[in-house]
């Protein structure tokens, strides 16, 4: 099996797609010549062309909205929206229009647009540039949010965004790019709203989401070393959610830990608690765990960022927790 | 205004009751000192009675486990009316539950006791789900998750050790097992045997000659035919002479101080239709056997009735069990927390014995002393014995 690196992958789901399919196109701020601020459009201006690889205006709601109306006509647009944090910027186009417009139209209309964007911390771009804002756009009906954690997942996952019928938000991790992991040969479409159980475990299941799938894999060796067994499971599509896998996971370890980078409070790691305890109330034998950033910007100063956001020692922590005696 | 009807304290260390039923319904005249309803305490059933006149408007606890202090029902006038809903448990108790929260986070770890906060068990749902399926009674099951919850191997553990057993082993599934949920009486049995099996007791055996025994209970049902002396009572009689002889065996243990009673306060173990009970014939040395008789019939009777009241069964500071009547010769008793010894007694079989170079066919009944270890010695429970013994032979001694 071929070896890709995240950014990689993205890449060769957009060029693949682009290959077979003229409707699929993209657009965004600085992708073309420059390959995108991160690296990911990289040599696709000449490739495909600037047709099909369009630089757009400094202006978040006017390319949100160009993909919006190209895919109401038919098209397959892929938006770069260049960090999450500006998806505030293009949020009237993405909550209002594109996650209604289908709904509103008595299914006349379909918009199947991705809006791939980036974004979280770990080297240092301070409070506007690192968020993780992805509980924002689960709160939407109407839109599907895709935050896949490793090559496979992004390749696969993007893939099947691209060729959904309904508007996809599509979270990359910004400190994900750089990681290795083999892929299938040919694009193998990963169907959205099925989570992955990346280990399995007998003690505690460890829900989590983007890096944090990596800080819980470490900490699930951790606590192995302490005699405490970890099943973590990625829910890769954030909506529609796999509450089956998951419940499922808990009712067999009876023990669960949500960890994501965003911040705790009213974060994505709610809902999944919440689910877990109405689904698999008579299973659990500990409080379910949250683990992510505290709530507070972030800092530029890199020590008060690592402060902030959560590691995998803090998964650690809240997995031993959950099996703890007499408290902690 | 309507008197409330609380659940009282018929004992120390009593912090909740089962009421079994009520004994008058809603709407019917009740008089001061009638009996009102029957309840169920760890220690015995007995019905308690009204406390005020009027009318029985509302029962708010048909049946059931109620705490201390709850309001249970309403005795009125006749047409008056009350709260739909009977006061919940008083709120100064739930303030000093929250109060008592950060105060044993920082004492000590105490031994841990199920948790409960006003009555509410701290437990996982799993365990709550899997005690529910094996009938185990979350009560009895010492929580070792944080703050003392109790967790799904907590209760695993109880179902194992035999805590309170379910009533099967929940992968038999055998058509003839019944389920019976434990009752109060059964509750305390079980949980004071364990304790008494923590105790560290030594056992001594002795057979004693019965004839004169057995001789002076002839004599006495035949003065008094309708006070009906038994072994049991002589026996009571006897053991209460000798713990005055030995004050040394009247003792409890307990963590700070050995208690030395001044009466002897001897309970006797009873088979009732609910469980082992332990009714007391207080101040045994001072009766004499007529009265013993008088009282151990009045108490068994009611042991038996299921009618004991707290003070019937309180006190006690020995215990004699007699298993004689079923024909056992001899056995061991486990000892009845917190007090320090127990007589097993066996039946009284002839036997051949030699005396001075002679076979003699002999009487002899035969006892095995069990004693708490840590407040009675080897030598003092084996005197105490000698005395038991020498009375039973030569009764003439007691006096």
């Amino acid at each position: 099996m071929p070896e890709l690196s995240y950014r990689e992958a993205v890449r060769d789901a957009l060029a693949t797609a682009m290959r077979q399919d003229d409707g699929v196109f993209i657009l965004g701020e600085d992708i073309a010549e420059m390959g995108g601020s991160m690296g990911v459009t990289s040599g696709m201006l000449e490739e495909f062309g600037s047709e099909r690889v369009r630089n757009t205006p400094i202006s978040e709601m006017a390319l949100a909205g160009a993909a919006i109306g190209a895919a109401m006509q038919g098209m397959r647009p892929v938006a770069e929206i260049m960090y999450e944090d500006f998806m505030t910027l293009a949020a009237e186009q993405v909550v209002n229009q594109a996650a209604k417009l289908r709904y509103m139209s008595g299914g006349q209309l379909t918009v199947p647009v991705v809006f791939r964007t980036q974004g979280g911390a770990g080297w240092s771009p301070g409070a506007q540039h690192a968020q993780q804002l992805e509980a924002w756009f689960v709160h939407i009906p109407g839109l599907k949010v895709v935050f896949a954690s490793t090559p496979e997942d992004v390749r696969g996952l993007l893939w099947s965004s691209i060729y959904d019928d309904n508007p996809v938000v599509f979270f990359e991790h910004r400190t994900l790019y750089g990681i290795k992991g083999e892929v299938p040969e040919k694009i193998e479409p990963i169907p959205i709203g099925k989570a992955r159980v990346h280990r399995e475990g007998e003690d505690v299941t460890v829900i989590a989401t983007g890096r944090l799938v990596h800080e819980s894999l470490k900490a699930a060796e951790e606590a192995e070393k302490q005699g405490v067994s970890v099943e973590v499971v990625d829910p890769r599509t954030l909506q529609p959610l796999d509450e089956e896998t998951l419940v499922a996971s808990v009712k067999k370890t009876n023990r669960a830990v949500v960890a994501h980078e965003a911040v705790t409070r009213m974060g994505f790691g709610a809902e999944v608690a919440s689910v877990i305890q109405y689904q698999a109330f008579d299973w659990l034998d500990a409080p379910i765990e949250r683990v992510g950033a505290k709530f507070a910007p972030l800092p530029f100063a890199p020590v008060m960022e690592q402060f902030i956001v959560p590691h995998s020692d803090d998964v650690l922590a809240a997995i031993m927790r959950t099996v703890g005696r007499n408290g902690d | 205004m309507a008197t409330e009807v609380k659940l009282p304290r018929l004992g120390q260390g009593m912090e909740s009751g089962t009421i079994v039923r009520w004994l008058k319904s809603e709407g019917e005249a009740v008089q001061k000192g009638e009996p009102l309803y029957e309840l169920d305490t760890d220690k015995v059933t007995q019905e308690v009675e009204a406390e005020a006149n009027g009318v029985l408007l509302k029962i708010a606890v048909p049946e059931g486990e109620v705490e201390v202090g709850r309001t249970i029902a309403f005795i009125g006038k006749e047409g008056e009316t009350v709260a739909a809903q009977a006061p919940a448990a008083p709120a100064p108790k739930q303030e000093k539950a929250v109060e008592a929260a950060p105060e044993r986070a920082a004492a000590p770890e105490p031994e841990p006791e199920p948790q409960t906060t006003n009555g509410r068990i701290k437990a996982s749902p799993l365990a709550r789900r899997l005690a529910r399926e094996r009938g185990i009674d979350l009560a009895a099951v010492r929580g070792t998750g944080p703050e003392g919850r109790i967790v799904a191997e907590d209760v695993e553990r109880s179902e194992v050790t035999g805590g309170p057993a379910p009533a099967a082993a929940p992968q038999v599934r055998s058509a003839e097992v019944s389920s019976t949920p434990l009752s109060s009486v059964r509750k305390t049995i079980a949980r004071r045997l364990t304790q008494a099996w923590t105790v560290p007791a030594f056992m001594l055996t002795v057979s004693a000659d019965m004839s004169r025994a057995n001789e002076l209970i002839a004599r006495r049902r035949e003065l008094e035919p309708d006070v009906r002396v038994t072994v049991t009572d002589l026996l009571t009689k006897v053991c209460a002479q000798a713990l005055m002889r030995h004050p040394d065996m009247n003792v409890q243990f307990t963590e700070d101080a050995l208690l030395s009673f001044p009466n002897a306060n001897v309970g006797i173990a009873v088979a009732a239709p609910q469980g082992l009970v332990v009714p007391v014939v207080h101040g045994a040395e001072q009766l004499t056997l007529a009265q013993i008789a008088q009282a151990r019939g009045d108490v068994v009777g009611r042991a038996r009735d299921g009618k004991l009241r707290s003070e019937d069964v309180e006190g006690g500071t020995f215990t004699i069990s007699n298993l004689g009547m079923f024909e056992v010769d001899q056995f061991v008793a486990v000892l009845n927390p917190p007090q320090a010894s127990i007589l097993a007694v066996g039946a009284t079989r002839d036997q051949v014995v030699p005396v001075d170079g002679e076979l003699l066919v002999l009487p002899l009944m035969t006892m095995t002393l069990t004693c708490d270890h840590r407040a009675v010695d080897g030598a003092t429970g084996a005197g105490f014995l000698k005395t038991v013994k020498s009375f039973l032979e030569d009764p003439g001694l007691a006096l």
